[in-house]
């Protein structure tokens, strides 16, 4: 840009000087905003209250009924439910608003000005629950098996750390992560501070050959102890009086009773108040806790897709325009209205519908497929159908739906959906979840439907798993080269603006060329007597980061 | 038993299915490598050949620990120590209320035939015996939810511990059960009570000058109950399979629900010692009542 024409007086113009001025001064606000919205969430510690009222015992329904005690390789609220309070992490999300990256067991944090070091700096002074000291060796010995489990070992979050290549405990503490190549900080951030990574004891996996599956109370550094636990039955916990963080936790006693989602005991049990707070409720319980007096209850996302899979290995999946077909012949408001007494659900595309680079969804609704009225969606899937030369349409394709209410009220819609609108003819196949996962991984299937899961909101994690080439949760076996290609450009770009636009050019090939067919997005249902204080659920983002219950008090009566 | 016990190991093995689905997640199953998967496989004792692990399984149930549950370790002989208590007292009091409910109704069934007291007793056995029991089970739990805010404990309480939550815990369940092992017996007992009312010596007892009450408990009933004793011991094998839904239904964590939960997760294990577990109960009782036989008809001897 010249600041002058060619000519003119070669001196500073007004109008450039009074550009350029606005440019860096936009750069530095910016800049300082960034940096100082960084600095002001490692400042934005959790700290106790000392108006509030201290005791009690919260007494808590959540699924309870974990297979194994490893949290590391677990994937289930099974686990994170009653195991979260007795441990901490490096960083996490701040239970107060559910989504700001805050300290935990690191004070604060660095990043390279490439991307490619994270050096997180330790409290001192905070001990496991043995009485043991807690170093950079803890953080070390954690994260190596995360990254790279010992044999026998399957952890599901490791992908979220492929591009980690050395762990270093510079002092006792001081941890630097050396990344091969930078990625997106809200990813790495939201990675590590993902209420999986539980910081364990170096000692504890040592004696254990890396492995906790049969181990039930490890120590951690959380701000609850083990007391006692009845399989399936409730998990007991105590105040940890050397809790490192003063003054927390409020409560006295947590009682983890194993009711199940969406059961008639964890509804009932509430609503006759044997526990405080409750989640993953059913929708008509909800709605009567709701309207209870001294009650609160909210909605809030969780990090699942409802999906079903097609399987490409067949031939009619293998044609885009049969898959299009397919995902336009879906009345998706229909599909949410089937399951409103069973469970909550939301419409989305193939990004979680509220993450900031997903398609807003008034624009989401104009686009053919989401849409309240189907019938364009319905003419376009058939000619899509015709020009793939199965207009007369599809007879006996298997559809293997796994045994859980949701999935069977959908199946029974969709197989209808597909009939009136393709006269694509499904035969339905009910399996017991263990026998599905066996189905869908050896491609025993058409039509396969599930949910599945992610651990961040950030595309760079379910991208991968969900979509990406030969990813663990690509039932269907879907491939598209310009979409991987994508895909490692969303990994890698560090600008968001940029990385935001990338995101919605890969929705749109998936809109085009789908790897999966969306049914609807997953919402929690918690409901909680008013005498709980100090939570806030409604803004949280799944139920696998705000799980300590460090925060939260009792109003005694 | 051992026959039991070969056909329950066998179809096990041969249901699809995987347990690493439910020990692993669906996360962790879908990202488990082959090699990692046979040696979790190795660990559970799945990978032996099906006579090895048959005579490991009949090991176990010699040493009295049943062997271990693919989740968490747990022995089965803890779970059956834990929760067996709950199911047997669920069990017990469900035949003591059927026995409660369903004689007196079938001999006053028997005695008033066609009456409008008969009708009612019959309608209401048919009702009983129709209507499953887990649905039944859903409607109390709701109504005492709904109309008095009443939800039973939800977690064991032993007898010795807490006798009155104890006995909250089990008195729905029994109760469903009992009144439709009841609906049984009242129909069994006035159908034989019927035909036995019309022998020559009930005529001749009358005959006599004994006063109708005695007619009946005396001379009668101890000849129609045969049958029903019979048809007890059978139906204690409803009892034990409808524990099974009942529990579900009332969210009592007894022997059934962990049975359930078993089969979901493929804990072959757990199911195949329950399955066991429940088939020698039933044996049992069934050769008490057939002893019973002895005691009660003097002309039967073993």
């Amino acid at each position: 840009m010249t600041p002058y024409a060619p000519g003119q007086n070669r001196g500073i113009s007004r109008r450039y000087f009074l550009r350029t001025a606005a440019m860096a001064g936009t750069a530095v606000t910016l800049g300082s905003t960034i940096g100082r919205g960084r600095a002001l969430a490692q400042a934005q510690e959790v700290k106790a209250d000392p108006a509030v009222k201290r005791g009690g015992t919260l007494r808590y329904g959540i699924l309870n009924a974990p297979a194994h005690f490893d949290v590391h390789q677990s994937g289930t609220v099974a686990n994170i439910g009653p195991q979260s309070p007795m441990y901490d992490t490096l960083i996490r999300r701040d239970p107060r608003d559910g989504s700001t990256i805050i300290p935990d067991l690191a004070q604060r944090w660095e990043i390279s000005p490439d991307g490619k070091k994270y050096t997180f700096y330790l409290r001192k002074g905070v001990t496991f629950h043995d009485g043991a000291d807690f170093t950079s060796a803890d953080v070390k010995a954690t994260y190596d098996r995360i990254i790279r489990p010992p044999k026998g070992v399957v952890i599901p979050r490791t992908p979220l750390f492929a591009s980690v290549g050395e762990v270093v405990a510079v002092d006792p503490y001081r941890i630097e992560f050396r990344l091969t190549e930078s990625r997106p900080q809200n990813f790495m951030l939201g990675a590590f501070a993902s209420g999986w990574n539980i910081i364990v004891r170096k000692k504890t996996l040592d004696d254990n050959q890396g492995n906790l599956r049969q181990v039930m109370n490890f120590p951690g550094t959380g701000p609850f102890r083990h007391v006692s636990r009845k399989d399936k039955e409730v998990w007991i916990q105590e105040r940890n009086p050397n809790y490192w963080n003063k003054g927390l936790p409020y409560l006295d006693r947590l009682e983890i009773y194993n009711l199940p989602p969406f059961s008639p005991e964890l509804g009932s049990s509430f609503l006759a108040g044997k526990v405080d707070y409750a989640r993953i409720m059913d929708p008509v319980s909800w709605r009567k806790a709701k309207e209870m007096p001294g009650v609160t209850a909210t909605a809030f996302n969780q990090s699942v897709i409802q999906a079903y899979f097609m399987n490409m290995k067949r031939k009619p999946f293998a044609d885009a325009r049969v898959r299009r077909a397919i995902h336009l012949a879906m009345d998706r408001a229909a599909l949410i209205d089937v399951v409103k007494d069973t469970a909550p659900m939301q419409i989305g595309g193939f990004v979680y519908p509220f993450h900031e680079a997903s398609t807003p969804r008034a624009e989401l609704e104009k686009r053919l497929g989401y849409q309240k009225d189907i019938k364009p969606a319905v003419q376009e899937a058939r000619k899509l159908m015709q020009e793939a030369g199965y207009g007369q349409g599809l007879k006996n394709l298997d559809f293997v739906v796994r045994d859980i209410a949701s999935f069977k009220l959908w199946a029974v819609a969709i197989q209808a959906m597909l009939k009136e609108n393709l006269n694509i003819e499904t035969n339905m196949r009910v399996v017991q979840t263990s026998q599905w996962f066996e189905e869908a991984q050896s491609g025993n299937f058409d039509l396969a439907i599930s949910a599945i899961v992610s651990t961040l909101m950030d595309p760079s994690d379910y991208f991968t798993s969900w979509y990406g080439k030969d990813g663990p949760q690509n039932y269907s076996g879907w491939s598209n080269e310009q979409f991987h290609a994508l895909t490692k450009q969303i990994d890698h770009e560090l600008d968001d603006a940029k990385r935001r636009t990338l995101i919605r050019q890969a929705e749109l090939i998936l809109e085009q060329d789908p790897p999966l067919i969306p049914v609807a997005y997953e919402q929690i249902y918690d409901a909680w007597y008013n005498r709980v204080r100090g939570q806030n659920s409604s803004k949280f983002f799944g139920i696998y980061d705000v799980v300590r219950w460090d925060t939260v008090s009792i109003a005694q009566t | 038993m051992i026959g039991v016990s070969l056909i329950v190991f066998v179809v096990l093995r041969v249901l699809p299915g995987d347990p690493l689905v439910a020990v692993l997640g669906a996360e962790g199953y879908a990202k488990l490598a082959p090699a990692d998967r046979a040696a979790l496989m190795r660990d559970l004792g799945l990978a032996d050949t099906l006579p090895v692990q048959y005579v490991r399984w009949l090991k176990d149930i010699a040493s009295g620990q049943l062997g271990k549950s693919f989740f968490r370790g747990d022995t089965v002989a803890d779970l059956i120590l834990r929760r067996g208590p709950i199911t047997a007292e669920i069990g017990i009091l469900a035949v003591i209320i059927s026995w409660l409910v369903g004689l007196p109704v079938g001999i006053l069934s028997a005695i008033r035939p066609n009456g409008w007291a008969d009708g009612i007793a019959r309608t209401l056995a048919v009702l009983f015996i129709a209507i499953p029991g887990f649905w039944l089970g859903l409607l109390i739990v709701l109504a005492l939810l709904f109309w008095f805010g009443y939800k039973s404990p939800i977690v064991i309480v032993q007898l010795w511990e807490n006798p009155w939550q104890n006995f909250q815990i089990i008195v729905g369940p029994a109760i469903i059960l009992g009144l439709a092992q009841g609906a049984y017996i009242s129909r069994m007992s006035r159908s034989c009570l019927l035909e036995v009312i019309r022998e020559d010596y009930v005529r001749t007892a009358r005959a006599k000058g004994a006063v109708e009450r005695k007619v009946v408990l005396h001379h009668a009933l101890p000849n129609a109950l045969l049958p029903v004793i019979t048809i007890s011991g059978v139906l204690l094998g409803f009892v034990l399979g409808g524990s099974v839904a009942v529990e579900q239904a009332f969210g009592v964590p007894g022997l059934g629900r962990a049975l359930v939960t078993a089969v979901v997760e493929r804990d072959i294990i757990v199911v195949q010692n329950l399955v066991l577990l429940y088939a020698l109960i039933f044996v049992a009782v069934n050769v008490l009542v057939d002893l019973s036989y002895a005691w009660l008809d003097p002309r039967i001897r073993y």
